[in-house]
This record gives structure tokens, sequence and C-alpha cells, in this order.
């Protein structure tokens, strides 16, 4: 059952490494301009000779039927060599590799803050459905998922940069630069797991467990938290899962408005400079954390459900 | 709730007749650059003069027509997709479930970055980016709804009367499934406007010096400090909009918000 729900994932990876392969190919034409360009550019000469035409078609890997150089390309590719960008002429995976650690410690920080607002005020909200807490809670969760970033951005930075002056508009480095970025990614996400909480712990105080919890004398927070909280959570883990995918490659825009090198913008400045090798290897990467969170939302779901988890077992 | 039909054609009628009171969107005056609120532009000016409100209403036209256009668009292939697949007995239903799970996993800026590198930024990478991914959750929901509903007595009622496959199918089937879709497209709705004009505030989408909500918070960002109506009316106009067709689509789909 895991196993066949986990299976078409790594599929995934493959499709992308295939879209990522073709990329410079639907972008920049066939072998044959690649190669003239490149000689153009290194001998001013008209006519190239075929051999040495075929000479540089070897050297960017480019001769030989399609599937050859895509394996050879893939060969590459699992070895770490993701070549040089570009722009800067340095290594791809050495500048990925940085930008991921930026992007991986806010999308972190994003997730951590929406789980730890969305979970309890979804919990709140769902103790008493239709009450002050609930319609106020209610109220701003429409607004978190009508706020998009390019619009919540610019007004914290007007807001607690300009006129507070109390945090910097942008940059990278200190943990103060944490703060406005990581507010504005975890709107929406906060916003979502609220809603998806509230939805599933009232449906589960509902249920006879926790009738059961409330027969045999235990507090209502006990009740709330450790029994209804907990499976309302269940749905959240899927959600975070693809937060995760969501937040590294798509906080483009925060990363952007804030001048933070983290691996969206390095994939943004790549789209807009044509720098291709960044995008292949950033499309790769991307597509391979949604398929890493898509696995570890799988099994954490499963150990976090006590039904589901006992349901695999006796498997 | 009978209220949103007009609510929805007062707007329309507003986007129609606004920009014949307006000033023309694109044309600078140099008189007037970064100005606030005045009687000859009752939003203010840009930083190259432009109006403001007449912006924000061509903004809208082009913002809005993308996005109903995507939704359409997805939508009709999407619910499509999930009909059949959910009407099938082989394996169609459970291959496109994951499949629209597997691109739903997937930032949609991503297809985004990846349109504007292959087509070059503009609204047709902008379409494509939207419809890449825009079309699974109206297969998912659709293929839900099918399932459900061809499981229902009156389905069996309808086959018993001689009714064929199709014939359920088109007739039935699809109107009982139409109302919750239609929710479903006012969600979709909301974060297809954003997709569209976060796409733009990156400069993946409409280029300027068209008119657009997302452009328009790009272009006046700069000015924040010195003129916040430039981003303030764009702002505000997005949002606005976007809560409105969630609040619409939650009570359509019988939640509450």
């Amino acid at each position: 059952m895991l196993l066949r729900r986990l299976l078409p994932l790594p599929l995934l990876l493959v499709v992308a490494s295939v879209v990522a392969f073709a990329l410079p190919r639907l972008v920049g034409g066939d072998t044959d301009s690649v190669v003239r360009a490149v000689l153009r550019a290194r001998v001013a000469s008209a006519t190239p000779d075929p051999q040495v035409e075929a000479a540089v078609a070897a050297q960017f890997g480019l001769d030989g039927p399609v599937v050859g150089q895509y394996l050879r390309w893939l060969g590459a590719v699992l070895r770490g060599d993701l070549g040089l960008g570009y722009v800067t002429r340095t290594p791809v995976a050495a500048q990925l590799g940085d930008a991921l650690a930026v992007s991986g410690l806010l999308a972190g920080c994003a997730l951590l803050l929406a789980a730890a607002t969305g979970i309890p005020a979804g919990v709140y909200a769902a103790r008493r459905p239709g009450g002050l807490l609930d319609r106020v809670l209610s109220a701003v969760g429409i607004a978190g998922v009508s706020v998009p970033e390019f619009v919540l951005a610019p007004w914290l930075v007007l807001v607690a940069a300009v006129w507070l002056g109390v945090l910097p508009a942008l940059g990278w480095g200190g943990p103060q630069h944490l703060v406005l970025p990581a507010l504005t990614l975890a709107a929406y996400p906060a916003a979502l797991a609220a809603q998806l909480v509230r939805a599933e712990t009232i449906d589960v105080l509902a249920r006879d467990h926790v009738r059961l919890a409330r027969a045999k004398g235990l507090s209502e927070g006990r009740v709330l938290w450790r029994h209804a909280a907990r499976l309302g959570c269940v749905s959240v883990t899927a959600l975070s899962g693809m937060f995760v995918a969501g937040l590294l490659g798509g906080s483009v825009v925060v990363e952007v408005v804030f001048g933070i090198p983290g691996a969206g913008r390095l994939m943004y400045d790549a789209v807009l400079a044509r720098d291709l090798p960044v995008v292949q290897a950033g499309t790769l990467v991307i597509v391979a954390v949604a398929v890493v969170a898509g696995i570890v939302v799988e099994v954490v779901a499963l150990l976090a459900d006590p039904v589901a988890r006992d349901r695999e077992a006796a498997r | 709730m009978r209220r949103w039909p007009v609510a929805c054609a007062a707007a329309a009628g507003v986007l129609v007749v606004l920009p014949f009171l307006l000033p023309h969107p694109d044309v600078p005056d140099f008189a007037a650059i970064l100005a606030p609120p005045s009687a000859a532009h009752p939003l203010g000016t840009d930083q190259l003069g432009r109006d403001v409100a007449a912006r924000m209403v061509a903004g809208a036209r082009l913002t809005l027509g993308l996005s109903v256009a995507a939704v359409l668009l997805t939508g009709l292939f999407g619910v499509a997709v999930g009909l059949l697949a959910g009407a099938s007995k082989g394996p169609f239903g459970a291959v496109l479930v994951r499949t629209a799970d597997l691109l739903a996993a997937l930032p949609t800026v991503l297809f985004g970055l990846l349109a504007a590198v292959v087509l070059g930024p503009g609204v047709p990478a902008l379409l494509v980016a939207v419809c890449a991914v825009g079309w699974t959750p109206f297969a998912r929901q659709a293929h839900l709804l099918t399932v459900r509903e061809t499981g229902r007595e009156y389905v069996e009622g309808v086959v018993a009367l001689g009714a064929t496959r199709a014939r359920v199918l088109a007739v039935h089937v699809s109107r009982n499934i139409a109302p919750p879709l239609v929710a479903h497209a006012c969600l979709r709705f909301a974060s297809t406007l954003l997709t569209v004009s976060g796409l733009s505030f990156l400069g993946l989408g409409v280029q300027p010096p068209t008119a657009e909500w997302g452009a328009m918070v790009a272009e006046g960002r700069e000015y924040l400090f010195a003129a916040p109506h430039v981003v303030l009316v764009p702002s505000v106009a997005v949002v606005l909009t976007a809560a409105a067709a969630t609040v619409l689509g939650r009570r359509l789909s019988g939640g509450g918000g």
C-alpha cells in the first residue's frame, strides 16, 4: 500500500530530468545550430571543417543519438556534475548548494512559524465553531489566503523597515534578516493549516474516542490536544509536504523582494539571463525536493495516525 | 446570496464605463508625477504621471480576463478528464489522481519560470504556466464527484430505463456534479488571479508598460515610501478580488466563511 503510493514519485524525477535535458534543445534549437554558433564564436570561419564540427559536438556532449546524449548527461548529473553556469562560469552545483542552504533555512523558519501559529489557531477555533474566536480567525484566514506574497512583502517593508525602522528592508546575514521574509512566506501556509486543522478537529471532536476520553474524566485541554488535535493534524502533514517544495521553489517572490541569495532567486536570475545550466539544475532540485517531501509526508502521515498505522502493520 | 450576481454585474458595468471617464492608462502626464489623489486623477498618478485609477481599471480587465480565461480553459479540460476517468472502470482513474497529485506538489512558479525560458516572458508563457497545472484540481474534483454520483441509485435507475453510458454522463451525472464544480471554479479563480498577477509582478507575465495589477505593484514598489498610493491601489484590488472569490466559492460549496 505504502509502496504503491510512493512508487510514482521517483517517476516524476525521471520526467523532470527529461524536461531539464530537453530544455536547451527547446530553447537553443538543434545540435547543428549550437555547434555552428560555438564555432562562429571561436573561429571566424564561415565554412567550418566537418571534423572540427564533430569534435565540438563531442566536447559538448551533442554527438550521437539523443537517447545516448540524455544518458550521458544524466550520468554526469547523478555524479553531481551539473556543468558551469553561463553567467558566472562557476560550477552550478556549488552555486545551487549555497543557495539551497539559504532557502532551506528560510523555508524551515517559515514552516515552523506557520505550524506554530496555524495549528493552535485551528484547534482553538474548533473548540467553539461559530464563536467569536472562530469568526475572527476565519476572517484572518481568508485574508491569509487572499494576500499574495508580492503584496504582503512590500507593505511589511514599508511598515517595519521604513516607518518603524526596526528591521532591515533587505539583505541576508543576521537573524534580523529572517523576520520579514519568514513572516511573508508563513502567511499563506498558516492560514491554510488553520482552516484544515479547524475542520478536521471539529470532525474528530464528534467521534467516539473523544467521548470516551471525556467520559474517563480527562481535562478538556487534554482531550482537545492529546486526542483531537493530534488526529486533526494528520492532513496538515500532507499539506506541509506540498509547502516544503512550494516554499523552496516558490519563495521566488520573497527572495527577489528581500534580496535574499536563495535558490528561488538564483533560478529567477537564471531565467532572466537565460542561464540554462542553472535553470536545468534548479528544476531538478525543486522536483527532487518535492519528491522527497512527498515520501516523508506519506511516512509521517502513517506514523501520526494510529488507525492507519495499525492497518499498515496488519498487512 | 442572491445579491452576488447583481454585485458582479455592477462591477463589470464599472469596468466598462470607467475607461470613458478616466484618462488613458498609458499616457504619461509629466506635470503630475507621483501626484496624490486629486480631482483630475482620483487615485493619483504613478512615477510616469499615468493615472492610477485608469491603470487599475485597465489592469482589472487584463488581470481578470486572463484569470477567467485560464479558469475556463483548465476547468473544461480538467472536468472532461475527470468525468471520463471517473466513469471508466480501468486504472485510468487511479493514474489520473496520482498524476494530478504529483503535478500539484510542484510550485506553480516553477512552471512560470520554465515557460518564460522556453517561450520568453509574456502573456503566452503566463497562460501556459497557469494551465499546465491548473487543470489538475478540476480533474481530481470531477473524478471524485463522478465516482460518487455514478454509484447513486438514480444512475442505476436511468441505466435500467435504457440510457446509454454517454447519456448518463452527459445528462445526469454532469448536471449533478456541476454545482460543487462551480464553487471549486470560484476558489480556483482566486488562486489563478494570484498566480497571474504574481508572475506578472516578477516580470514573467504581462510586460510593462501594459497595466496589470501585479506589474503595477512591481513598478510602483520603488516609490513605495514617496507615493504609497501607487502600490496601494493595485494591492487592494488584488486582495479584495481574491478574497471575494474565496468567500463566494466557500459559500457556494456550503462551507462557512
